[in-house]
C-alpha cells in the first residue's frame, strides 16, 4: 500500500507539536470553563490540534500517494549533524565570556549548524539564504549596517551559481546605497551604521 | 444619505492630504510591480512593508498598504495577458484567455479591459464598503462577548475550507496559528505562557517574523530550487481601443464580475483570488460568447478582473466594521492596526473616522492612479520583468532582515524569522497552506478573551453559544461549511475550481 506521505509527515508536525504544548502546559493553572486560568485555552487548543493531528495521519492512509522529495542519503546526514551542531554549540558558546550576551550564542550556533547543511545539495539554497539572515543579525549590533549587509549580500549570492563577482559587487554597492537611503536617511531607524570597535 | 456624503467628503479631505495621496501613490506603485513580479505577492511584501510604516500615522500607513494589494491585482493581470505568466494567484485564470488574446494581436484590448474592468469593479466596491460599513458596524455593536467567539469561530473555518488543499489539514493549520499566537503574557493573569524564560517572547511571537519567515523567504527559497522560466515578450500590445462589439461583449460580463466579486470577497476567507475564479466559472456557463472560450473570449478577461478587483476592495469590509480579518492580507492589516495602537472593531468607525473614510476614499483615488499607472506606462512594467530574479532576491533579502530588526531594534527577531522560514519550507515541502496559519495567529488571541467574557458571562455554562441566537446562526454557519466539504462531490468541485 502506498500512504501519502505528505499527509503523513504533516499529521506527524501536527501531533508533535500537539503532544508538545499540552506537556508545557502542565505548568499553568487550568482553573475552570466559568473562571478559565491561563492553562485553559492552550489546553483546548492543543487537544483539538492532537485530534486533527489524527485525522490527518489517519487520512494519509487512504488520500492515495503523494511521495516526498527524494533527498538523497547525504541530506539527512547534514540535517541531523546540522541540528547536533547547533544545540551543541549552543551551551559552549554560552559559556564563553563576552559572547553570552546578544543572542551571539544562538546567532553562531545557527551559522555553524546552516553551515553544516550547506554541504550538501539538497539543503545548499535554503542553509545559504538562512545563513544570510543569521549573519546579518550576528554582525549588526557590532559590525553596523553596512558591514552586515554586505555579508548578507555575499553569503545569499552564493545560493545562486549563475551569480558573478563583478555582479555581487555592483549589488552591493547599489544596496548598500538604497538601504542607507530608506532606512537612515528616510526612516531614521535607531541601528549602527558603521563598525563600532 | 446625506451623512453618508458628508463622511464621504470628509474623507476625500483626509485621502486628498499630500502625505496620504503620496503614499497611496507609493503603494499602488509598489503593489503593481509586485504584481508584474511573478514569486513575490502581497503578502510577502505588506509584511516586508510593515516595519517601515511604524513612523507613519495609522492612516497613511494603512493607506499605503491596501494600495499594495489592491495595486497587485492590476499588475498580475498585465503579465498574465502578455506572457502566460500569472504575476498573482488572482491573475491564473486571467492567463486562460488574457494570453490568447494577445496572441491573436488584441493585447491592447485584453490589458485595456483588464484595467477598465478593474476601474469599474473597484469604484462600486468603494461605494459599498462606504455605504455597508457604518450599517454593518451598528449591527456589530450589538454583539456579545459570545456572538463575537462565534463569528471568529466561523472566519477561522471559512478560511480554512476555502484554502486551497485538504480541509484537514487547513483547519490543523488555523490551529497550529492559534497555538502559536498562546505564545506570551497570559492578559488577564500575567503569566507567562511557553516562553521557555525568553524576554523578547512576553510580548508573543513577532508577526511580522513570522509573516516575512513563512511567506517571504521561504518563498525566495522555493524560487531558487525552480529553474527559471521567463519567456522573452513575443507578442506586440497592438491597439488599446476596443472595438465597438467587444465593448458590447465584455460590459456585461465586468457587471456580472463585480457583482459575484464583491459577494465573494466579504465572505470569511474569501478573497480577490477566489473572486477571480468564480467569475471566470460563471462567465465560461452564463456569457453570450462562451463558445469562443479558449480562443480568446474578453468575457474571460473582462469578469475575473473586475471581480479579482471588487473583492480586494470589499474584503476590507468584515475588518473595519467587525475587526475580523478575513484572509492572510487582512491579517496583516490587523497587525498593522494593532502595532500603531489600535484596536480594530466596530468602535473604529466612529473612534477613528480619519481613518475609516480616509481609506475608502483614497482606495478609490488609488485606483483612479492605478488606471494612469498601468496603461500608458505599461512598456515600463514589462521592462521591469527583464531584471533577473538574481538580482532581485538578495534585494528583498536585505529589507526583510532591516525591516523585521527594526521592529524592535533586537536581533532576537532576526532569528525568529529564520526559525519561521524553516516551518514555511517544511510546509511548503509538506503542502500545508500557510494562509489560515497567519490568520489562526491575529485571532487566536481575540478569540481567547472573547471565549473567557463569554464563560465569564454565563458562568461557565457554554450553552449561551447556542442561546444567543447570532451566535447560535453563525455556529450552524460554519458547521453547515465545515459539513458541506466533507461531502465528496463539493470537495471534488472545489478542486476543480482552484485548479482553474
Amino acid at each position: 500500500m502506498r500512504i501519502n506521505a505528505k499527509d503523513f509527515w504533516s499529521g506527524v508536525l501536527l501531533l508533535t507539536l500537539a503532544a508538545v504544548g499540552l506537556w508545557l502546559n502542565l505548568d499553568h493553572t487550568l482553573g475552570s470553563a466559568r473562571r478559565m486560568g491561563p492553562g485553559y485555552m492552550p489546553m483546548l487548543t492543543f487537544w483539538l490540534l492532537l485530534g486533527l493531528g489524527a485525522i490527518v495521519l489517519g487520512i494519509s492512509f487512504v488520500s492515495g500517494s503523494d511521495p516526498l522529495e527524494k533527498w538523497a542519503k547525504l541530506d539527512f546526514v547534514t540535517l541531523f549533524v546540522g541540528i547536533g551542531v547547533t544545540l551543541g554549540a549552543y551551551p559552549i558558546i554560552a559559556a564563553v565570556p563576552g559572547l553570552a550576551n546578544n543572542w551571539y550564542p544562538l546567532g553562531i550556533a545557527l551559522m555553524l549548524g546552516l553551515g553544516v547543511m550547506a554541504v550538501s545539495p539538497g539543503w545548499r539554497k535554503l542553509a545559504l539564504i538562512l545563513a544570510a539572515m543569521t549573519v546579518f543579525g550576528i554582525l549588526l549590533d557590532q559590525g553596523g549596517l553596512m558591514l552586515a549587509l554586505t555579508a548578507l549580500i555575499i553569503v545569499s549570492a552564493f545560493a545562486e551559481p549563475k551569480h558573478r563577482p563583478l555582479g555581487v559587487l555592483g549589488m552591493i554597492v547599489f544596496l548598500l546605497v538604497l538601504c542607507w537611503w530608506v532606512f537612515i536617511y528616510e526612516l531614521d531607524i535607531r541601528v549602527n551604521v558603521w563598525p563600532m570597535f | 444619505m446625506d451623512l453618508l456624503i458628508a463622511n464621504l467628503v470628509h474623507g476625500f479631505g483626509v485621502a486628498l492630504s499630500l502625505d496620504n495621496l503620496l503614499f497611496a501613490l507609493l503603494g499602488a506603485f509598489i503593489g503593481t510591480a509586485i504584481g508584474v513580479l511573478p514569486g513575490i505577492g502581497p503578502v510577502a511584501t505588506i509584511s516586508l512593508l510593515l516595519p517601515i510604516t511604524f513612523g507613519q500615522p495609522a492612516t497613511t500607513a494603512i493607506i499605503m498598504l491596501a494600495g499594495i494589494y489592491y495595486g497587485a491585482q492590476y499588475g498580475g493581470s498585465t503579465t498574465a495577458i502578455l506572457l502566460n505568466l500569472p504575476g498573482e494567484v488572482s491573475a491564473v485564470v486571467t492567463t486562460l484567455e488574457g494570453y490568447k488574446m494577445a496572441r491573436n494581436g488584441r493585447a491592447g484590448a485584453a490589458l485595456a479591459i483588464a484595467a477598465i474592468g478593474s476601474f469599474f469593479a473597484g469604484s462600486v466596491a468603494t461605494i459599498l464598503v462606504a455605504a455597508s460599513g457604518p450599517l454593518l458596524t451598528e449591527v456589530a455593536l450589538s454583539f456579545g462577548p459570545a456572538d463575537y467567539f462565534s463569528l471568529m469561530l466561523l472566519g477561522l473555518i471559512i478560511s480554512a475550507v476555502l484554502a486551497q488543499g485538504s480541509v484537514v489539514k487547513s483547519v490543523g493549520m488555523v490551529v497550529f496559528g492559534v497555538a502559536l499566537g498562546l505564545v506570551g503574557t497570559d492578559v488577564q493573569t500575567g503569566q507567562q505562557r511557553f516562553t521557555f524564560g525568553v524576554p523578547e517572547l512576553s510580548d508573543g511571537l513577532n508577526f511580522a517574523a513570522i509573516a516575512m519567515g513563512v511567506f517571504g523567504i521561504a518563498e525566495i527559497i522555493l524560487n531558487l530550487e525552480r529553474p527559471e522560466v521567463r519567456e522573452v515578450l513575443t507578442t506586440k500590445v497592438g491597439s488599446m481601443f476596443l472595438t465597438k462589439e467587444e465593448w458590447k461583449r465584455a460590459t456585461p460580463s465586468v457587471l456580472r464580475g463585480t457583482l459575484i466579486g464583491s459577494a465573494l470577497g466579504i465572505l470569511p476567507g474569501g478573497g480577490a483570488s477566489l473572486a477571480s475564479f468564480g467569475s471566470y466559472m460563471m462567465e465560461r456557463k452564463m456569457s453570450k460568447g462562451r463558445n469562443e472560450f479558449g480562443t480568446g473570449a474578453i468575457e474571460g478577461v473582462a469578469g475575473p478582473e473586475a471581480a479579482n478587483n471588487a473583492a480586494a476592495q470589499t474584503s476590507f469590509i468584515p475588518l473595519l466594521t467587525l475587526g475580523i480579518p478575513s484572509n492572510a492580507v487582512m491579517a496583516l492589516m490587523v497587525g498593522a492596526l494593532i502595532i500603531q495602537g489600535i484596536q480594530p472593531g466596530p468602535r473604529m468607525v466612529e473612534a477613528q473616522p480619519d481613518l475609516f473614510w480616509g481609506l475608502i476614499c483614497s482606495m478609490w483615488l488609488g485606483n483612479l492612479m492605478l488606471l494612469i499607472i498601468n496603461l500608458p506606462m505599461i512598456g515600463m512594467w514589462v521592462k521591469l520583468l527583464q531584471v533577473p530574479y538574481k538580482y532581485m532576491y538578495p534585494a528583498i533579502l536585505s529589507f526583510c532582515a532591516i525591516g523585521v530588526y527594526s521592529i524592535n531594534n533586537n536581533v532576537f527577531d532576526v532569528y525568529q524569522t529564520v526559525f519561521f522560514a524553516i516551518l514555511g519550507y517544511a510546509f511548503a515541502k509538506l503542502k500545508m497552506e500557510p494562509a489560515p496559519l497567519l490568520v489562526g495567529f491575529v485571532l487566536g488571541p481575540m478569540m481567547e478573551e472573547h471565549l473567557r467574557r463569554a464563560m465569564l458571562l454565563s458562568r461557565g455554562d457554554p450553552i449561551v453559544f447556542i442561546e444567543r441566537p447570532i451566535s447560535a446562526v453563525l455556529l450552524a454557519i460554519a458547521a453547515l461549511a465545515l459539513g458541506l466539504m466533507l461531502l465528496p462531490a463539493l470537495r471534488k468541485k472545489k478542486e476543480a475550481a482552484m485548479a482553474g
